[in-house]
């Protein structure tokens, strides 16, 4: 993971500049979602990289604070509607979870946008681009992740960025 | 100085019915050892004593120093244990119970209706001297005596309390087996506001700078986890900091480190931080932790309705959802 190409030293005014948005997949629905939006040609960014989990449930907070320190602009978690999933309450405990950790990175100072919860369906290809598309502009309109950059830190020795 | 001195009538009534009843227990063998305070080695200070042996009981005390969260020792000990509790900690062990950590018939819970412990640190900062110079801190009721220079000056106890305890919501233990005095009044509505004041004042920080003033605080970070061993509420058997394979975070007290590191510990204890404010208290570089602490309290108080620690039945927050939780966040 350490080896990801990191955007953080770039500038948002830098043409060159995509932000990068990292999503946890539900292996039951938004992903084969996202497989949906491909096979029907929707047009979406190219800016998201995709990890499929077994459930949303799955994704724990430390993955989100994880990409956000790698220098993931954005990181998107999304699962089944609520009631439609496949180990019957999973993102029901995500839901919970996602909650309080949105809640709390806001009043840490991490723009809440950077932190996206979805519930995608498999048969809603066109949401799933949708969002994305959606997200990416967003991220594009906030700029680069700074909050772990190491510009501050001075003895970057082993940093990445 | 005679060290109950500072003692009232009341702490010492208390402590008279503790050490009996500590010693009942004991004797009848209901309790395997028992978790209370002892003097410390400075003034004004207490240290957990954790004792199986009767004749250490005349050690116990109770005063308004007693302010560690003693129910972090629960998870570490066997058999049956005795613990002195005040309100605080009793909600820290009703949410072990919740979270299956300990049995609630292996304890005996010996509750102290708790009218608030005294910091030292406002102590000295109100007198403008530190602690060898001060020669007594007596409370009566809502005003605290202290003595320097053989002179006495008086105080509003609420002056001289910890922030938590100042905005206490419950003084005397919910869940107790033995209560050692009267019951206590949880905190009037204007004390609660003026204990949020320090948090509150962080609260106003713009919140694009608010990233940048946690990010200055964690700078200083040492990364001892003292948070972590203090808090009953953070009984992982192994922590995701010291974890390999993968390696969440470098073991080394770099300032994003240390953030990610205790943003992800106030996410693992949502729901089971009940503010006792020691994170904040064994902090050695006196970050305000307890702001984080309770801002997540509030989080969770305002999104589930739950407060952690009120209801041993009830099950823990994570671990439980409703069909109507709140999802308006939610694409």
């Amino acid at each position: 993971m350490e080896q990801v190409t990191l955007s953080a030293n770039m500038n948002k005014e830098d043409s060159t500049w995509e932000p990068k948005l990292l999503g946890f997949l539900c292996r039951w629905c938004s992903y084969a979602g996202a497989d949906l939006a491909g096979t029907s040609r929707k047009k979406y960014p190219a800016n998201i990289r995709v990890i499929r989990v077994p459930c949303s449930g799955r994704v724990d907070p430390l993955f989100i604070l994880k990409a956000l320190r790698l220098g993931f602009d954005g990181v998107l978690v999304s699962g089944c509607h609520p009631g439609d999933c496949h180990y019957q309450s999973g993102n029901y405990f995500a839901r919970r979870r996602m909650a309080i950790t949105k809640k709390f990175l806001e009043y840490m100072g991490i723009n809440p946008k950077r932190v996206q919860v979805s519930w995608v369906s498999a048969s809603e290809g066109a949401k799933f681009a949708e969002i994305v598309t959606e997200i990416t502009q967003e991220l594009k309109e906030i700029g680069p992740n700074r909050v772990f950059n190491d510009e501050r830190q001075g003895n970057g020795t082993e940093a990445t960025e | 100085m005679d060290p109950t001195e500072y003692l009232t009538m009341k702490d010492r009534e208390m402590e008279q019915k503790l050490r009996s009843e500590a010693k009942a227990l004991l004797e009848q063998g209901k309790v395997d050892c028992i978790i209370g305070f002892e003097d410390g080695s400075l003034k004004f200070t207490t240290t957990p004593l954790i004792t199986g042996d009767k004749d250490d009981i005349s050690r116990l005390v109770i005063n308004p120093f007693i302010v560690n969260n003693l129910s972090v020792y629960l998870t570490e000990s066997k058999g049956r244990v005795g613990i002195v509790t005040k309100g605080c900690d009793s909600r820290s062990i009703v949410s072990l119970i919740q979270d299956n950590k300990v049995a609630r018939e292996d304890i005996v819970i010996i509750g102290v209706p708790c009218p608030g412990i005294i910091d030292l640190r406002k102590v000295e900062q109100l007198v403008g001297k530190d602690r060898d110079e001060i020669e007594g801190i007596t409370r009566e009721g809502d005003r605290v005596i202290i003595t320097v220079d053989g002179n006495k000056k008086e105080f509003p106890t609420r002056e001289v309390l910890f922030d938590n305890c100042l905005g206490c919501e419950l003084p005397t233990p919910q869940e107790c087996d033995i209560l050692l005095g009267e019951p206590v009044l949880p905190a009037s509505e204007e004390d609660k506001v003026a204990s949020q004041e320090k948090i509150n004042s962080l609260k106003d920080i713009a919140p694009e700078q608010r990233w940048e003033f946690w990010r200055n605080e964690f700078d200083r970070c040492l990364r001892c986890y003292a948070c972590r061993s203090v808090c009953p509420a953070c009984f992982c058997q192994r922590c995701f900091a010291e974890e390999t394979e993968p390696q969440w975070l470098l073991p080394i007290p770099r300032g994003q480190d240390n953030l990610m590191f205790q943003v992800i510990r106030n996410i693992h204890v949502a729901g089971r931080c009940t503010d006792c404010g020691e994170c904040e208290r064994s902090c050695p570089v006196n970050i305000p932790l307890r702001s984080l602490a309770r801002e997540m309290y509030e989080i969770v108080e305002e999104l589930f309705h739950y407060k952690a620690g009120m209801d041993k039945e009830a099950p823990p927050l994570l671990a439980a959802y409703e069909a109507i939780d709140p999802e308006d966040f939610i694409r």
